[in-house]
């Protein structure tokens, strides 16, 4: 992405306008990506992690710490030695452990403050790509770091303690209430100045008809106000027509109140994306990594602090989802519905509402029955071709307007530029390119404080869906049971202290002998609703959808039920790892990291969200009022600097969340 | 009389082979599998129509023994448990896709003069059952060799079974293997739970060196470093496993196959009872296969074989 503008974004008012056209033209690209992409086959495994980092300055003679809003001239210097790296010219790194890995790739973020990391090239399955993960990650973060100022250094916080508070938490210091965000805590130049950015901020909150509105309810300690009114809110702002929000209550008592994109599109996390073999192996992964989103978002929760205050919930999610939260008060439910065509439950970024495998073990109980789509969308996809599921996929996608829309793609329009905010995507290879297959994106994940945690949770990932194709297994639950397992996952420790839904038994039932039937379940099925309905006569019949599955702790989910119920996720992983060619090492190095994933879920090792807040509350000038000071989050910064580079080794900061001893 | 057990593709179809405790060995991932395609079998066969007599316990056991050759087939002498409709295709994607893998288990107190044999018969099920004509690798495991990561002295296990593989019998057995090589049925030979110092010993006696060593790992980080360096210097891959030592013991077999509550209603209870094939049993060798998408890293298909003799000619083992 380059940093000049690249088109003439319109404005919300105009963009609403186009809308219609912009989604019918959508829908005719998507048809014809669909049709050229379906058929195509036999693409290998390859997946790829992206590591998103804040960018801090630190000031060691006022003690403090401050986000440096210098991506740009990251990112030019960046380009530079990768050019020159191209060119084969620069100081590579042949002789070093990196001898034949492709020097990694750097990319803007939404936050000026942010910086996203990929490897050069994606990995492979093969375990040898595995075992390159972590140095590759601890590789990127030294180029970083080699192309920024003496004093600042890419963290893996998700979020900034101190992001939106009143003292000079940026540098360079700009004052909030700019006309794009009209936050009253941060400034425009927040954000990324590609127009693309300060145009989707502008417009969600145009559509609106009000700023988001973040409502974060805040950590109780003993010395903490009750009821707790955010302290930093200004009542009496009157620049902008939104500073109206407040005094119309947008602020809530017990609650930490944020009013722009930055406070959700600022938090960095873990992804990983995948290439599937075909459209139906990426159609299956979509689903069953669906009810595995919430239980990873709980194990690698990580967010325990906003604007200055210890909060009562341990992850981003929510936020990021509220961010970008552009329902007007009638799709909201807050007014009778007149001039919109819906009421919207969930935020344009949300968990998963689809599900999207043509499998006969996909039962119609799964569905949401609520949801909303665009049924002349469904009716013009599956004249074009597509089969039901698909298309009911994409009519409720399409049931939101495209935000930002380049005057240009008028004439020419790319899809992925429109409808980017889902959960886990699924993408059809892109029409330029012809050697990407069917991809499938995890999202859910925390950033985590070490590179080593980052690697271990990529991996666990990617070996959970080769043990779901190798083992053909089935997470499905309603879907509705997914989304309620994303708020239980807000949770203070939820990892430890809440249960989630979860499938008893992830096992296939038993195909008859090949001989005894030529296809098990027929090849009829077109639709989930027609699949589950078309059960041949022979097979017993299927129990309630409500005994399938049940509320699980994460470790029973993770490391199995004692009852030996649900079997667990690393058993699986084991399981799988057992029937493939592993040399030695690699199997030492996969130890380590699934035993990081199972201790996290028994306990023995903490969040990176517990450690934190252990680390304020031990703070020799926390006074129990739920506030993270100026000196207590740098103080915190430099203590993350400080994990991330011993890793708890020898007692040192951090055992807690990687050793579970001191020694 | 020959029984071949087959556990069919353990991978999909839905019953719980996969093990649920990290420690757990694949014995009981054999037991479990074969035990499983028994009953699925037979039950595939009762539902399609044969009578059925069903008592509180679910399937009676009430003339099994004739019950049995409904769900089993015989071949060329061989009792096939369950039957197996080879006709069937064994690969969904074309041979060049696959990484195909075979352990061999030759078990205890078992003749080494029949392991030539026994090596033929089983590779040509697994290709049989595959639809393939070659292997990638062959990993052969010897009785009684237990390899200790604590000292690299990996001294066979003669306690255990008194009847430990001597060194000679190994390289005669390996001269089967190298053959089978040079026909272009195996791509690769292995061994399993050598140290470095029997590596050492066992190189200079082979024209087709093993490439890879397969070691079974409690702790995986507790490897001999001189193992290590030695396998590095010979260019042989240290691959790790968890497979069991005694993989499938007689009584194990005797109660799989037997007319008790765990069994299938094949054997007599006893060698000289008469409520089954009658006779002593005898296991020979177990075959493990597995084929994984190169690429992909998917585990398409693993499954075993099992042999055992059975009836009045087989000596109960000492």
């Amino acid at each position: 992405m380059g940093l000049l503008a690249l088109g003439t974004a319109l404005e919300w008012p105009e963009a609403k306008k186009k809308a219609h056209q912009v989604r019918q033209w959508g829908i005719e690209q998507l048809l014809a990506n669909w049709r050229r992409a379906k058929g195509k086959e036999r693409d290998a495994l390859l997946w790829g992690d992206e590591v998103e980092y804040l960018v801090v300055a630190l000031d060691d003679e006022a003690k403090k710490a401050r986000l440096s809003l210098a991506q740009a001239e990251i990112l030019k210097s960046l380009a530079r030695d990768e050019a020159l790296w191209q060119a084969g010219s620069g100081k590579d790194d042949s002789d070093g452990e990196h001898a034949g890995e492709e020097p990694p790739h750097f990319h803007p973020e939404f936050g000026r403050f942010m910086l996203e990391a990929t490897p050069g090239q994606p990995w492979g399955i093969g375990f040898k790509d595995l075992l390159k993960v972590e140095s590759n990650m601890k590789w990127r973060r030294e180029v970083a770091k080699a192309h920024m100022a003496p004093n600042e250094s890419p963290i893996t916080l998700t979020t900034f303690p101190r992001l939106g508070t009143k003292d000079d938490y940026i540098q360079p210091y700009y004052p909030p209430s700019g006309p794009a965000l009209r936050s009253q805590f941060v400034p425009d130049e927040i954000a990324n100045p590609h127009i693309r950015f300060p145009t989707l901020a502008a417009n969600i909150r145009s559509r609106r008809g009000r700023k988001v509105e973040l409502n974060v309810p805040i950590f109780k300690d003993t010395n903490t106000p009750s009821p707790f009114k955010d302290p930093t809110v200004n009542y009496d702002l009157h620049l902008w027509p939104e500073d109206d929000d407040v005094r119309n209550g947008a602020a809530k008592d017990d609650h930490v109140y944020m009013d722009a994109m930055a406070f959700g599109m600022g938090s960095c996390c873990l992804q990983i994306t995948f290439q599937a073999k075909n459209m139906t192996e990426g159609r299956k992964l979509y689903d069953q990594l669906s009810p595995l989103g919430p239980i990873l978002l709980a194990l690698t929760a990580a967010t325990p602090i906003y604007k200055g205050f210890l909060v009562d919930t341990d992850v981003r999610w929510n936020q990021i989802g509220g961010a970008v939260d552009d329902r007007t008060p009638e799709e909201l439910g807050e007014a009778p519905l007149k001039n919109d065509r819906w009421r919207i439950p969930k935020s344009r970024y949300a968990s998963n509402s689809t599900y999207l495998s043509q499998d006969p073990r996909l039962r119609k109980e799964y569905f949401d029955p609520d949801l909303v789509i665009d049924e002349d969308i469904k009716k013009r996809l599956m004249d074009g071709g597509m089969d039901e599921l698909l298309a009911t996929h994409f009519a409720h996608l399409f049931i939101r307007d495209p935000l930002v829309i380049f005057s240009e793609d008028l004439e020419e329009l790319d899809l992925n530029k429109v409808h980017q905010l889902a959960t886990y995507a699924i993408q059809a290879p892109p029409s330029e390119k012809d050697d990407i297959g069917w991809r499938v994106e995890f999202r859910s994940m925390e950033i985590q404080i070490t590179d080593f945690e980052n690697a271990a949770f990529s991996i666990f990932i990617v070996l959970i869906t080769r043990a779901i194709l190798s083992f053909d297994l089935n997470f499905y639950i309603p879907i509705q049971r997914t989304t309620e397992n994303m708020e239980t996952a807000h949770a203070r420790n939820a990892v430890l202290d809440e249960k989630f839904y979860f499938r008893k038994d992830p096992f296939s039932r038993r195909a008859p002998r090949p001989s005894a039937q030529p296809s098990p379940y027929g090849s009829t099925f077109s639709s989930a609703t027609s699949s589950a309905v078309n059960t041949p006569p022979s097979s017993p019949p299927l129990s309630p959808v409500e005994s399938e599955y049940e509320l699980m702790t994460i470790s029973d989910i993770i490391n199995g039920c004692a009852d030996g119920t649900f079997p667990g996720l690393i058993p699986l992983v084991e399981s799988y790892l057992n029937s493939v060619n592993v040399d030695v090492e690699t199997r030492c190095f996969l130890a380590s990291y699934l035993d990081l994933i199972r201790k996290r879920a028994d306990g023995t090792l903490w969040t990176g969200a517990r450690w934190i807040r252990e680390f304020v509350a031990k703070h020799p000038s926390y006074k129990h009022d739920s506030v993270v000071s100026e000196e207590i989050c740098y103080d915190l910064v430099k203590a993350v600097e400080e994990v991330t580079n011993k890793e708890g080794r020898d007692g040192s900061l951090g055992w807690e969340l990687l050793r579970g001893k001191k020694n | 009389m020959k029984l071949i057990l087959s556990t069919s593709n353990i991978m999909q179809g839905g019953r719980p082979p996969v093990i649920r405790q990290p420690t757990q060995k694949s014995n009981v991932e054999l037991i479990n599998a074969l035990h499983s395609n028994f009953l699925a079998s037979q039950h595939i066969e009762l539902s399609n129509g044969t009578e059925v007599h069903v008592n509180g316990n679910g399937v009676s056991n009430n003339g099994t023994a004739k019950g049995y050759q409904s769900w089993t087939g015989e071949q060329d002498g061989a009792l096939y448990i369950p039957e197996i409709d080879f006709s069937q295709p064994g690969l969904a994607e074309e041979r060049s896709q696959y990484d195909i893998t075979v352990k061999l288990f030759y078990l205890p107190g078992i003749p080494v003069s029949r392991r030539c044999a026994h090596t033929r018969e089983a590779i040509d099920l697994v290709l049989k059952e595959l639809h393939v004509d070659s292997i990638d690798l062959l990993i052969v495991s010897f009785p009684g060799l237990l390899f200790d990561a604590d000292d690299d002295s990996d001294e066979e296990d003669a306690g255990a079974t008194g009847e430990s593989d001597d060194f000679d019998s190994m390289v005669q057995t390996w001269r089967v293997l190298e053959s089978l090589h040079e026909q272009g049925m195996i791509g690769q030979l292995g061994v399993a739970e050598f140290g470095s110092e029997r590596l050492a010993r066992f190189l200079p006696h082979t024209k087709v060196k093993p490439s890879v060593d397969q070691i079974n790992l409690k702790d995986c980080c507790v490897v001999p470093k001189s193992l290590i360096l030695y396998a590095k210097q010979e260019q042989i891959q240290l691959l790790t496993h968890n497979d069991c030592n005694d993989i499938l013991p007689v009584g194990t077999t005797r109660e799989l196959l037997g007319p008790a509550d765990k069994g299938v209603g094949i054997l007599a209870s006893a060698p000289d009872a008469d409520d089954g094939i009658q006779g002593h049993i005898e296991p020979q060798w177990v075959v493990k296969y597995t084929a994984v998408v190169k690429d992909r890293g998917v585990v398409e298909n693993k499954g075993y074989f099992a042999l055992a003799d059975v009836g009045s000619c087989v000596k109960p083992q000492k």
